[in-house]
């Protein structure tokens, strides 16, 4: 697990399951207003991390592929929380974002997975845990967390802590 | 004789018809955006309302004039409410309200994968359909198996965890750099090409009637594209980090080959769910279903009647919207001119609000 610098993490996981198994990790820890940012090709785990995050925060309904609606929205049990979950791959820029009511899913009661976050980069938040999810080989990934802002350098503390103890 | 207006703009087609008693198309218009996005690769929701909004005035109206009728001979008027993108439903629903408050004429809100499951009542002067039946939904935004007991009754028996088949089809498509949309394209690229040159996974067959077909594609570009090499990637940053297609690859090939093993997943789960129901036949709906594999395998994998749409009512149309809104309009049924639409509407019991009797399931 090296350590790049505070705010950043880079881990390689081996198989889909154990990249689920961290996204899971990182539902847990999720809190209001949260949004975190998952850039990579077609194919590079977007979607199966995205489904361990919802597992974590407990969502009633599966996280699956938003590609043909762009946003899902998901409910909890445990309170009125809604997370969304956006695939901006064909969204370009202000408009389309606005078309989607992107302002009111940022102001929203709840956390925010941006897929293809790179399409709407200038209307997002500057403070964001943006996670880059690489292609090694067929089954192995490379994941780099990058942490902006206080409050996401906390959450990656706490994530490292539950995912390695340290 | 009721006659139902139904309108539809969910996603790239604006769509108006007006259908007789829940069975006879009377007139079906459809404004497709196809041309429009296929320049981008897919559909971009800015592109699509504004074309909604520029098309649903003069398809609406042509609609009512190809029927021969006037505004006032509408016994109601049957609408798209949900799922789909918000700024392609919002244009549907608010030109339905302002046509149910211009004429009086009630307003009923349509779940778009009913309308799907009810374009098959619009083949019925052939034969009755007899419940129980099994439905499979496959289009580019949805997989979903039920089981269907009667008029508005859905079992929802399973669906996709990740993609949905026609969404698999547009990126592999893509991946194959084929045009958008991926779904013809790829059958075409299919039928030239040998459906066991590659040997991709499908899904794990195990007990569930849920579908994945998110790891068919990641294995599809496993087999056909190389990465550019790591000081590729580092000389231009960010720039070219995609997958290239090989050049020593049979796009034909990969596609027949990526097409079975999509076509095999929703097969044996669809025959199996058949036989574990005692249904009487299988109906599929929704864009894939106009996949002619598709259809010679779900005949050859079962003995009882398989029944799809005509091509053009297998992709979004009216008449659909149309026929579900009768079988609502003659159990009395209406909704309100402040109803709202529901991007993310399920189809199962609870659609509606749950009858009496069902408990809701999680």
């Amino acid at each position: 697990m090296p350590i790049l610098r505070d705010g950043e993490l880079d881990i390689i996981t081996h198989s889909a399951e154990q990249t689920r198994r961290l996204g899971m990790r990182l539902g847990k820890l999720l809190q209001a207003g949260d949004v975190i940012c998952l850039a990579g090709d077609m194919g590079a785990g977007k979607t199966v991390f995205s489904a361990g995050i919802g597992v974590g925060w407990g969502a009633v309904t599966p996280l699956t592929s938003p590609t043909f609606n762009l946003v899902h929205v998901h409910t909890r049990e445990k309170d009125n929380q809604r997370l969304h979950h956006l695939d901006c791959y064909r969204l370009r820029g202000p408009a389309d974002a606005e078309s989607i009511g992107l302002d009111d899913i940022l102001n929203g009661q709840g956390p925010v997975i941006v897929e293809w976050p790179e399409h709407i980069e200038n209307v997002l938040p500057r403070q964001r845990l943006w996670i880059e999810l690489r292609i090694l080989e067929p089954t192995r990934r490379n994941l780099i967390f990058d942490a902006t802002g206080e409050r996401y350098q906390e959450l990656l503390r706490k994530f490292r802590q539950s995912t390695f103890g340290v | 004789m009721t006659i139902i207006l139904g309108i539809e703009t969910s996603c790239d087609e604006t769509a108006a018809a007006v259908v007789q008693d829940g069975k006879t198309i009377i007139s079906n218009v459809v404004a497709s955006q196809i041309d429009l996005h296929a320049a981008y690769g897919g559909v971009f929701p800015e592109v699509a309302s504004r074309a909604h909004v520029e098309a649903i005035g003069v398809v609406g109206e042509q609609a009512v004039r190809d029927a021969g009728l006037t505004f006032d001979r509408i016994d109601a008027i049957a609408v798209t409410r949900g799922p789909g993108l918000v700024g392609s439903l919002l244009v549907g629903v608010n030109y339905a309200k302002g046509l149910a408050l211009a004429t009086g004429k009630p307003l009923l809100g349509i779940n778009h994968l009913e309308g799907h499951v009810y374009s098959l009542w619009l083949t019925q002067p052939v034969r009755e359909i007899v419940f129980p039946v099994l439905v499979l939904i496959v289009s580019g935004g949805h997989t979903e198996l039920l089981l269907m007991t009667g008029h508005g009754e859905y079992e929802r028996l399973g669906g996709t965890l990740d993609d949905a088949a026609g969404e698999a089809f547009d990126k592999v498509g893509r991946i194959l750099g084929l045009p958008f949309p991926g779904g013809p394209n790829i059958e075409q690229a299919a039928q030239q090409g040998n459906p066991t040159a590659f040997e991709f996974p499908r899904a794990r067959t195990d007990e569930s009637y849920d579908f994945s077909f998110s790891g068919l594609k990641t294995a599809v570009m496993r087999e056909v594209t190389v990465m550019p090499s790591a000081a590729a990637r580092r000389r231009e940053r960010g720039a070219e980090k995609h997958a290239v297609l090989r050049s020593d690859i049979s796009v034909n090939d990969a596609a027949a080959s990526f097409q079975k093993a999509l076509v095999d997943a929703l097969v044996e789960k669809t025959a199996r769910a058949a036989k574990a129901y005692n249904v009487t036949e299988i109906l599929m709906a929704g864009g894939v279903s106009a996949n002619t594999a598709l259809r010679n395998a779900m005949r050859a994998a079962t003995d009882l009647p398989v029944r799809y749409p005509p091509l053009n009512l297998c992709t979004d149309n009216a008449a659909m919207i149309a026929a579900a809104g009768y079988y609502r309009y003659i159990a009395g049924l209406r909704d309100d001119l402040d109803m709202d639409v529901r991007p993310n509407w399920p189809l199962n019991n609870e659609t509606y609000g749950a009858p009496a009797g069902v408990t809701a399931q999680s």
